[in-house]
């Protein structure tokens, strides 16, 4: 193998790597839908079989040219498939590409008579049933090779499935274990019928915690001994406002969003994506990762959606072209999943976060996003939004939900939010009630501007394990004053906190008391529609509240802590205030605004600043 | 009239593309229009074409090939 270099080596280089896998799926996803329309269901139509297995030797074709390695993940359907065997033995002695396993692919004739089922999500099956078809189907792959495999897989796999992969068969090093922002949008997107409700996860590859994948584990005790990858490398604005099946590294979703010139037939913006991606190596130690999953049913002879067959073929051999071409130019490494995991074992720690600065490179709306994620939360800052919080998942807590038929997670597996700006409304709500953000407003005799009214920009600096934002000053108008407010972001790596320190750089009064208002609403949930309320406590200082929808404050001035308790995401969120003046608050909401706040009010004159904390805690 | 069954290439709604619903729509030989089960929509291969040019309405950037991840000084308008 020629990635796994010497740790210390690895660390100080910068590189851009890609996996590219190809799933010989017999039954393609799709495809069975599409071109059979007006047939009877029919797995095993000798037509369909074949077009399959052309398709993956096209993609694996396609790669081969252009000088990249495969990560070929067999299916069940292909294991039962000489030709798809012997191709997969072939291209791995020949091109180096490894051979895995995905349990996406699930669907074929032995599969339905043997589990009389048309389920095919791994993670929805029950947990007995999970145990035997993995055994079934790491058997039926060592009888093809005679090895196990190091890779495996599928849109998400819930923890105690890798648990008991990992357990079970110890090769596996690698997976793809989630599709990020793939949730309520998707669903949405495929008129409510596309069930993968996986929101919340890592955007790059990170290490499962053992007790839920989408958290990534803080230390050896935690860790599920694999290293996940999502499934494609998602368009980090586009897919968290929209469906994210449209912007991905995946040319043909690129189509799917319609994002081409319908006659020349270009897509800029794949290439965009993929050198965004790039550009991240410049937040995560000089590392990025790109990954290119198509599964066959996307490159089906009938076309797909108003996509003809040459247009899907023209994008994947554009999208392979250009890795190839950066490959050639010395700005891509190109490896499989097994290697990508013993490099990044080799790169990163535990603790150490994987931070994205992404800009708008779509809608030409300049907007900036900056993306957090670590074993105790991910968090999105908006740059459109003066730096608000707008979305925020306590990691911390390691939900440890079981997950499938027979359980309270069949679809949902959803790591749930505290703030989410698209699905709790954010900054903006109609007529009545607050919306989830964490924020501040600037307030002056009887006049107050949030600074989520405040486009910015933000630089990214790191220093001593500290990651910070450095936000472009805000103006703020009042009748009679000026002022202009700083705003620096940090997060501290194994804090579990977020640390803002505002300060009021000027002001035109020099002895104007300004008061600045930090807050933060939030709630919790995986979807758009309220949950429960009545077991959260609110806390200020020894003093608490039951939630029960009745609109009640506290308030006192130098609080030393405001805090909500939430039992439903086994979390306790804090927030703590440094400044010379300062008055502590909580919030209940109310049924038509089932929310809860958080917040200080600090009084500053030009010069001075307001520290805060935004702490994360596990609440058993 | 017999049954509708797909066109000459799958066709989504483009109205309810709009609103990020990705619908297949279905061809009335009688009327030579696709048509959507979900919305009103219904038009002809003409139509649905010129409805997706509105759609890439959008995405202004979308032909705008970037160099610099954090230089805003271009006009994307």
């Amino acid at each position: 193998m020629t990635v796994c270099r010497n740790k210390e080596a690895v660390k100080h280089m910068s590189d851009f790597i890609v996996n590219i896998i190809h799933r010989p799926e017999m039954v393609p996803e799709y495809a069975e839908k599409v071109t059979g329309h007006g047939k009877e269901e029919d797995l095993g139509r000798e037509g369909l079989l074949t077009e399959s297995l052309d398709i993956f030797k096209i993609q694996q074709e396609c790669a081969h040219k252009n000088g990249l390695k495969t990560t070929i993940q067999m299916t069940y359907a292909s294991l039962f498939n000489e030709e798809a065997v012997a191709l997969a033995k072939e291209h791995h002695e020949k091109y180096g590409d490894e051979i895995g396993l995905t349990l996406l692919g699930l669907p074929c004739e032995q599969f339905r008579e043997k589990y009389k089922t048309k389920d095919f999500c791994i993670w929805m099956f029950s947990m007995e049933d999970k145990k035997a078809i993995v055994n079934d189907v790491f058997e039926k792959f060592h009888e093809c090779f005679g090895f196990y495999p190091e890779s495996t897989g599928s849109y998400y796999l819930d923890a105690a499935l890798i648990n008991y992969i990992k357990e079970k068969y110890p090769s596996v090093k690698c997976a793809v274990a989630t599709c990020w922002e793939e949730g309520p949008k998707a669903y949405h997107t495929c008129n409510n019928s596309w069930y993968t409700l996986m929101d919340g996860g890592p955007w790059a590859p990170w290490i499962p915690s053992k007790q839920n994948t989408h958290a990534p584990a803080a230390n050896r005790e935690e860790d599920s001994g694999i290293v996940a990858i999502p499934h494609l490398s998602r368009d980090l604005l586009a897919c968290y406002d929209g469906n994210g099946s449209n912007f991905g590294t995946h040319p043909q979703n690129v189509l799917r969003g319609m994002i081409y010139n319908s006659k020349t037939w270009e897509y800029p913006y794949l290439y965009n994506l993929i050198d965004q991606y790039r550009y991240l190596e410049k937040f995560n130690n000089g590392y990025a990762y790109n990954m290119m999953f198509v599964g066959p049913g996307w490159m089906n002879k009938m076309g797909r959606w108003e996509a003809p067959y040459e247009l899907l073929l023209k994008s994947y051999e554009d999208g392979c072209a250009y890795y190839g071409q950066l490959k050639k130019e010395g700005k891509l490494l190109d490896m499989t999943m097994s290697e990508f995991a013993d490099y990044y074992r080799a790169k990163k720690h535990y603790e150490e976060p994987e931070c994205a600065l992404w800009r708008d490179i779509l809608y030409g709306s300049d907007k900036q996003l900056f993306w957090y994620c670590d074993p105790y939360m991910r968090a999105c800052v908006n740059m459109d939004e003066g730096g608000a919080i707008v979305d925020l998942r306590p990691y911390v807590s390691k939900l440890d939900d079981p997950m499938g038929i027979g359980t309270k997670h069949v679809q949902d597996v959803s790591y749930p939010f505290l703030i989410q700006e698209k699905y709790r409304a954010g900054y903006f709500t109609h007529y009545a009630g607050e919306g989830t953000v964490r924020s501040a407003k600037i307030c002056y005799q009887g006049e107050e501007a949030d600074l989520c009214l405040c486009r910015t920009k933000a630089h990214f600096r790191e220093e001593n394990g500290v990651r910070s934002l450095t936000l472009d000053p805000a103006e703020i108008e009042f009748r009679n004053l000026k002022c202009t407010v700083q705003t620096v972001i940090s997060f501290k790596e194994g804090d579990s906190s977020i640390r803002i320190d505002r300060k009021l750089l000027s002001c035109t009064d020099p002895d104007a008391e300004i008061t600045v208002d930090e807050y933060m609403v939030g709630c919790y949930g995986t979807t758009e529609y309220p949950e429960d309320m009545t077991s959260l406590t609110l806390s200020l200082d020894e003093e608490s509240l039951a939630y029960e929808y009745k609109c009640r404050e506290l308030h006192k001035e130098n609080a030393d802590r405001a805090e909500c308790v939430l039992p439903p995401v086994k979390t306790r969120v804090i927030l703590e205030c440094e400044a010379s003046r300062k008055e502590g608050y909580v919030k209940e909401g109310y049924a038509f605004s089932p929310m809860f706040t958080l917040g200080y009010k600090a009084v500053l004159k030009a010069g001075e600043g307001v520290t805060t904390w935004l702490r994360l805690e596990k609440a058993d | 009239m017999a049954q509708a069954g797909k066109g000459r290439l799958n066709f989504r709604c483009p109205q309810c593309f709009m609103r990020d619903i990705d619908m297949d729509m279905f061809y009335d030989k009688d009327k030579k229009e696709y048509y959507c089960i979900r919305c009103q929509y219904h038009g002809d291969e003409k139509d649905v074409l010129e409805k997706n040019e509105q759609i890439r309405l959008k995405y202004r950037a979308m032909y705008h090939r970037f160099k610099d991840f954090e230089d805003f000084s271009d006009d994307l308008s």
